[in-house]
């Protein structure tokens, strides 16, 4: 019989090949602070701009994610290039979401106020 | 496991000189999905220690960690675990406190909503050692994202086999059920949380007995606050010792902050214990805006104390901040500049415990009622000489006559601020006079020569108060006027005067 880590060994590589195949490796990673302090700054907003993007068939890997504590510039956005590494974009609007789908993501470079 | 965060957010300054253990997976993953829990070693801790460790022997790990409740009291956590485990009972309950009420505090709320499996962990590592298949999350309903979110996660682990019957297949069982507060401030204590959970009012009772003898529904129960619990997966896949090499001799680990008010990084930090307020506030924080000058730093929320600027090279540590009058509390930090009046801020918090006071015993109910007329009294510019010692001799009776956390810690604000800005007390008594300018009804307006007689703030006034004929100076009556500044807020000449 399997021990307790082992058990949860075989969950983890589960869930590893998972977010493999949803393409957690392969594309871009957008990752969109959602929790309360977030959506009261305006995160809905950015996050159904990447939604909408995504629908059109924009190729990446959408995710929200909690608040990493940086209030004053709230709403986050995150942009991880699984070769270049992550940007952090800050005090995003649907304008600037905008500009970080032509640019970052389909353009592939990263805006210049982005903090890498 | 822990500070990932630098990996993923590098250089910014703010996470530097950060080290992030109850943070470590807020604003990485994502708190809807278990998989990505499982992928940076979620629920390793608890297959640990189901897969052969001593319940006994996770106790002395936890102990040998140093942890300390994070709700604010600083109770050793392996002690208190200790204590639940030598009880012998068909039943024991295990119970994590996130009915965060304190003004400007949203430590939980974050961890909850950013991190929500680590919560869950933690109490099933718990309720393996001290011998317990219940666990309850006590939530205040103002956190209806965070309920959400936990609801899901509790859901999810479930599905995997993490909670409920038979974990992992080793026997042990153990299950989360959410409870919600209403909002009392009073049920964040445990003993009133406990009321409220079996559906009394919120009250609290004496103690002992404590509640690892005989808590909910009278069984021996372990509650612990939710940043505790989150530190739990990593004391044990970490080892104790690692854990205790962070921080101060007798304040192990980190602490979350929630840095508000005057500054210009607002956010929650989480620093080792030990490191001092001035790094906190000028490194990490930023500084306060429009280069104004720091006067004081409000710590613990309103059971805490206002730590004068000449103290800022003072450790954070549960030992230091009771030494200097202030508490650690659950984490809530206040940064307050030279435009603040402390009499005034002692009254805000005042007014805030005095109308959460449960009421149910005389110290708190009455004493703090008391207290909050005369500092009305005072901001209003009718404090009486012996007043600074009314408030002192009432403050500390409270704090040794009450029956809860509430009421022993509800003078604090006032007693630190009378104890460090005595003057300004007295420049309030004697002088009917508020520097910093804040207490309205201290002020006086008056018109200055800049006057042209447009009458707008004739017509501005509430209560007719402005006298004067178009194109010469106006007055104002000091016996009709109410200081509602509406006046100063007209006029477009600078033509008014406030102080």
């Amino acid at each position: 019989m399997k021990t307790p880590l082992e058990l949860l060994t075989d969950k983890k590589n589960a869930a590893a090949e998972r977010l493999k195949e949803k393409g957690y490796l392969s594309k871009k990673r957008v990752y969109i602070g959602m929790a309360t302090c977030e959506i009261a700054a305006g995160s809905k907003e950015v996050m159904a701009e990447f939604e909408a993007a995504k629908k059109q068939g924009l190729d990446i890997y959408l995710s929200q994610k909690g608040c990493a504590g940086r209030c004053h510039v709230e709403p986050t956005v995150e942009v991880v290039d699984p070769e270049k590494g992550p940007v952090l974009y800050t005090k995003v609007d649907a304008k600037k979401a905008k500009e970080i789908i032509q640019k970052h993501l389909i353009g592939g470079e990263p805006l210049a106020e982005g903090e890498k | 496991m822990h500070n990932r965060s630098l990996e993923v957010f590098g250089k910014a300054g703010y996470f530097n000189s950060q080290l992030r253990i109850a943070l470590r997976n807020c604003g990485i993953i994502d708190p809807g999905d278990l998989d990505d829990y499982l992928n940076v070693r979620g629920f390793e801790a608890l297959a640990k220690v189901l897969s052969g460790i001593k319940s006994e022997a996770v106790i002395a790990e936890i102990k040998r960690s140093g942890l300390r409740g994070r709700g604010g009291a600083g109770f050793g956590t392996g002690l208190k675990w200790e204590l639940v485990a030598r009880e012998k009972s068909d039943q024991k309950y295990v119970i994590c406190n996130a009915d965060e009420g304190d003004p400007g505090a949203f430590m939980d709320r974050s961890i909850i909503e950013g991190d929500p499996f680590s919560v869950l962990e933690g109490m099933a590592i718990a309720g393996y050692a001290v011998g317990s298949d219940k666990g309850i999350v006590y939530i205040r309903a103002e956190y209806p994202l965070a309920i959400k979110r936990l609801e899901k996660a509790i859901e999810a682990a479930r599905k995997q086999n993490l909670l409920g019957k038979d974990i992992l297949s080793s026997g042990f069982s153990f299950d989360i059920e959410i409870r919600l507060g209403a909002g009392a401030f009073v049920c964040g204590e445990e003993t009133a949380l406990m009321q409220s959970i079996e559906g009394h009012r919120g009250m609290p009772r004496p103690r002992p007995p404590y509640p690892s003898a005989s808590g909910l529904f009278c069984k021996p129960t372990l509650i612990n606050n939710v940043e505790t619990w989150a530190n739990v997966p990593v004391i044990v896949v970490e080892g104790a010792e690692w854990f205790s090499s962070v921080g101060t001799e007798k304040s192990k680990g980190t602490k979350v902050f929630a840095l508000a008010g005057k500054i210009n990084n607002t956010g929650l930090v989480e620093v080792p214990m030990g490191t001092t307020l001035r790094h906190v506030i000028y490194d990490i924080g930023g500084g306060i805006p429009g280069s104004k000058k720091l006067k004081a730093v409000q710590t613990g929320g309103p059971s805490g104390g206002c730590i004068p600027a000449d103290l800022i090279d003072t450790p954070i540590d549960y030992e230091s901040l009771g030494k200097i009058g202030s508490i650690m509390g659950s984490g809530g930090m206040i940064v307050i500049d030279e435009d603040s009046c402390m009499v005034s801020i002692a009254k805000f918090f005042l007014e805030f415990t005095q109308s959460e006071s449960c009421g149910k015993c005389t110290p708190c109910r009455e004493g703090t009622k008391r207290m909050l007329e005369i500092l009305t009294r005072i901001t209003e510019g009718q404090g009486k000489e012996g007043d600074i010692e009314k408030l002192e001799r009432l403050g500390n009776m409270i704090k040794k006559s009450s029956l809860c956390g509430l009421g022993q810690s509800a003078p604090n604000p006032v007693l630190s601020t009378i104890r460090y800005f005595r003057n300004e007390y007295e420049d309030h008594i004697k002088n009917k006079k508020c520097t910093a300018g804040a207490c309205e009804k201290m002020l006086s307006y008056v018109i200055n020569d800049k006057c042209i007689g447009c009458g707008a703030c004739k017509r501005a006034c509430p209560v007719n108060a402005i006298s004067g004929s178009t194109k010469q100076k106006h007055l104002i009556n000091q016996d009709l006027c109410t200081k509602c500044g509406e006046c100063y807020k007209t006029c477009k000449f600078s033509a008014i005067d406030k102080g």
